[in-house]
């Protein structure tokens, strides 16, 4: 009963267990825990050498030995040949068994230990790993540009790589810990020291920059960064970090940093609007001046703000020419008035051009304060305008003075031989004083005649009619009048559609033209710009007629209209002008066949109608 | 016309420290994460429409290559809640805010989306969409500044081709 509850425990024991006896070792006890490493074929009885199931060679002979010998053997993961998956490996344990003090058997004892021999393998494997990236590592460090260190909790170097030498020219023997912090410039050395050891204390990384000392003793900046490496769960033992040369960048960016903030202050310096934009073309930096002359800050002002201090009538405008500066990269220029703080439109020339380096497009504008110039030369234009058109009025009316002279001449002429064949003289005096008469009398006609054909040639006023566009003369005249028409901010309508042509003069119309827009723009109400229309047009009879009507202050007309054409008659004494405006255009109409006519009323505005040809010669055409 | 006319009235920044207004308009410029599929932007077009007009927002955003553009109007704390959801959107990033300004009146009757669909049978009877060429002119109620914005915005987002039909925008174009 006993034996059999030791069969029991031996036969589901975990670890495999047989008896082999006799010379060829033939199996005679098997446990389960065996029969499963054996093999399905039931091997009781067998010699081990014919069934050596999971055995290998080795272990055969080495069972043969323990029996010759007698000494037990354990063989220690050895590896089974066995179907299962992966290797098994078990410690098996050869013990001879003695009947009678002879051998007559073996027992067999085998452990399965696959998990921890496969466990000794994989730590194995790491170690040969970590020996290889140990190398690498190594190769890495000391080929880097870096220069690689390990410092220690207390700040003690405990490695540095070979380029410090190199770097600092220091001999391999040198004391590190000793020598380092006195090639670290003396302007940084405080600093470091203190924020490495600052780092160090609170357990973490750090980055910084500094000058240290060359071989060659110049100093050369260097970008220190260190982490610490953590050992869970205490402090931090030691801090592994790399320094790099950055002094040719620092230079670099420290130039342009530099060359930024003086461009900035020069920028802000400069009494003139400057402003950069994007790409885009929306404006991210104005200068101090446009927030000083505009009041408004850049926040204010916004990306498209400096339209906003345009004045209103030029924003459309400059608004499409800058989208289509920024759609084609064509430089922006233009002269626009710009609202100060106070409120006062300033004249100013806007710049702004594409500059496209590496950093990619960039515009740049500037708005140069050019008022006193403008107005100065709007003064002189506006100067040179009258003075071109009195010259012009004095011509003409020299000519037609001289034309109107004619007639008194020829009668004085007439009545002067009369007087010379019916009366006589007994003074021999007066004979005489009859001659330089007469050759005063030729001389004026003479004068007068050359007075008229002089201006005449000059201006073109006897020039041939010739088929003239209305409307290309008109604005012609409007250009000469663009001073006048900015400065009273008057709106011009130009309508010859009904009559586009005019068989003409051309200086005559021109004259007719100018004086008429002038006059309109002279005589402005005071309470609203002024709103003058040009029209041509056809009369119900056909014939061409020109309208000039404005808005102005009115007049009142004497009941017979002559005075109005009067030479010298000025109607608005307290504004000026020559006043023999309307004299010439009454003279050119008259002098080629047409008549005037005015209507006005006072407060409203009034109208000037030309007749360019007489009803009566060609009403019936 | 010949002449200049000089009706445009002036459009001036408000005073400072002026805050009694009842309405912003807000405009961004951004780049989608990823090129927007034809699905993307119909779901993108849906939800923002059903949103907005529940929240009374108009306005107007512009999609091309992954340029993205929008302004939109509402009450201030409408529309600076719904800026800082649209910045939080991981759909698109570089969301850089280009205006933000009290605005006396909306110058957008309702709001729309314009961009080419790949497909384009399927859009043009949506609610809401626009080919970019059919974006019509800048109100006239923005400011000339901020109509120039809203053209450069455009011109940013499609290029300078399919901008065109703005340069005929800005008041005094056809001269
Ligand atoms: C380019 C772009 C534009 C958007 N425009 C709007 C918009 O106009 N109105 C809106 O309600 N949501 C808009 N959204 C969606 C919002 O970012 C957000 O997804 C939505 O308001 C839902 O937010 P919630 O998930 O936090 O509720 C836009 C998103 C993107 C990417």
């Amino acid at each position: 009963m006993r034996e059999q509850h030791l069969q029991d425990i031996l036969r589901r024991l975990p670890a495999g267990v047989a008896t082999l006896e006799g010379e060829e070792l033939r199996y005679t006890f098997i446990n389960e825990a065996m029969a499963g490493l054996l093999g399905p074929a039931d091997a009781t009885g067998q010699p081990v050498a014919v069934h050596a199931g999971p055995w290998p060679a080795d272990l055969l002979d080495v069972m043969q030995q323990v029996y010759r010998t007698g000494k037990a053997y354990v063989a220690k993961a050895c590896q089974l040949q066995t179907g299962a998956a992966g290797p098994i490996y078990c410690d098996v344990a050869l013990e001879p068994v003695l009947d009678d003090n002879r051998i007559s058997g073996l027992l067999l004892f085998a452990v399965d230990v696959t998990v921890q021999e496969q466990a000794r393998q994989r730590t194995h494997e790491l170690a040969i790993e970590t020996r290889r990236l140990d190398a690498r590592l190594r190769v890495l460090t000391e080929t880097a540009p870096q220069i690689t260190f390990t410092v220690d909790g207390a700040g003690r170097y405990e490695y540095v790589s070979p380029q410090w030498y190199l770097f600092t020219g220091q001999p391999p023997t040198c004391d590190l810990n000793a020598i380092w912090p006195l090639l670290i410039h003396p302007d940084d050395r405080l600093r470091v020291l203190y924020q490495s050891e600052a780092a160090r204390k609170a357990g973490v990384g750090w980055s910084y920059e500094y000058r240290l000392r060359r071989y060659d003793g110049h100093y050369r900046w260097m970008l220190s960064r260190a982490l610490p490496e953590l050992h869970a769960p205490g402090q931090p033992v030691y801090w592994h970090g790399a320094l790099t040369e950055v002094h040719d960048q620092r230079e670099l960016s420290e130039a342009r940093r530099r060359g930024e903030a003086e461009l900035r202050f020069l920028a802000d310096s400069i009494p003139e609007l400057i402003w950069t934009a994007t790409p885009e073309g929306f404006v991210e930096y104005y200068n101090r001046f446009t927030e000083d002359y505009s009041g408004l800050s850049t926040d204010e002002l916004g990306p498209t703000g400096w339209i906003n201090l345009l004045h209103p009538s030029e924003q459309a405008a400059a608004g499409r020419q800058w989208v289509h500066c920024i759609a084609t990269g064509e430089p922006y220029e233009n002269v626009f008035r710009m609202r100060r703080h106070d409120g006062r439109y300033r004249w100013h020339i806007i710049r702004a051009r594409q500059l496209t380096d590496e950093q990619g497009p960039r515009w740049f504008g500037a708005c140069t304060d050019v008022d006193d110039q403008h107005r100065l030369r709007q003064v002189l234009q506006t100067q040179y305008d009258e003075l071109a058109q009195a010259n012009r009025d004095l011509d003409t009316f020299v000519y037609t003075a001289s034309h109107d002279l004619k007639q008194p001449v020829l009668n004085l002429r007439g009545l002067f031989d009369e007087l010379r064949q019916g009366a006589t003289f007994a003074d021999p005096q007066a004979e005489q004083m009859l001659g330089m008469l007469d050759e005063a009398l030729t001389q004026l006609d003479l004068t007068l005649q050359e007075l008229a054909a002089t201006v005449r040639d000059q201006r073109g006023l006897s020039a041939p009619a010739e088929e003239l566009d209305v409307r290309n003369v008109a604005e012609e005249v409007l250009l000469g009048l663009r001073a006048q028409v900015q400065e009273t901010e008057a709106v011009v309508e130009l309508d010859a559609e009904a009559a586009p042509t005019l068989v003409y003069g051309r200086a005559n119309l021109r004259s007719v033209l100018h004086n008429l827009v002038s006059n309109a723009l002279k005589f402005v109400h005071p309470d609203r710009p002024p709103h003058v229309r040009v029209r041509s047009y056809l009369s119900a009879a056909g014939q061409p007629v020109l309208e000039v009507r404005d808005n102005g202050s009115g007049m009142v007309l004497p009941s017979q209209p002559a005075p109005v054409f009067q030479p010298f008659a000025r109607q608005h004494p307290h504004i000026g002008g020559s006043g023999v405006g309307l004299y010439l255009v009454q003279r050119i109409i008259t002098s080629r066949g047409g008549h005037l006519e005015v209507s006005s009323e006072v407060g409203e505005g009034t109208a000037f109608t030309v007749y360019w040809q007489e009803r009566g010669l060609n009403g019936h055409a | 016309m010949l002449a200049a006319s000089y009706t445009q009235a002036a459009a001036l920044p408000a005073p400072r420290g002026f805050s009694f207004h009842t309405m912003k308009h807000i405009v961004y410029l951004s780049r989608a994460v990823h090129p927007l599929s034809d699905q993307d932007l119909q779901e993108l077009l849906d939800q923002c429409r059903r949103d907005n007009i529940q929240h009374h927002v108009t306005g107007i955003l512009l999609y091309s290559h992954g340029n993205i553009a929008q302004l939109f109007e509402a009450e201030p704390e409408v529309a600076d809640a719904l800026f800082e959801r649209i910045a939080r959107d991981g759909r698109h990033s570089h969301v850089q805010k280009l205006i933000d300004r009290p605005i006396s009146a909306r110058s957008f009757a309702q709001w729309s989306m314009a961009f080419h669909p790949l497909e384009p049978a399927g859009f043009e009877a949506l609610e809401g969409f626009l080919l970019p060429h059919r974006v019509p002119a800048p109100p006239t109620s923005l400011s000339i500044a901020d109509a120039t914005l809203v053209e450069l915005v455009c011109l940013a987002v499609f290029g300078p081709d399919t901008s065109a039909p703005y340069a005929q925008a800005l008041p005094g174009a056809a001269q």
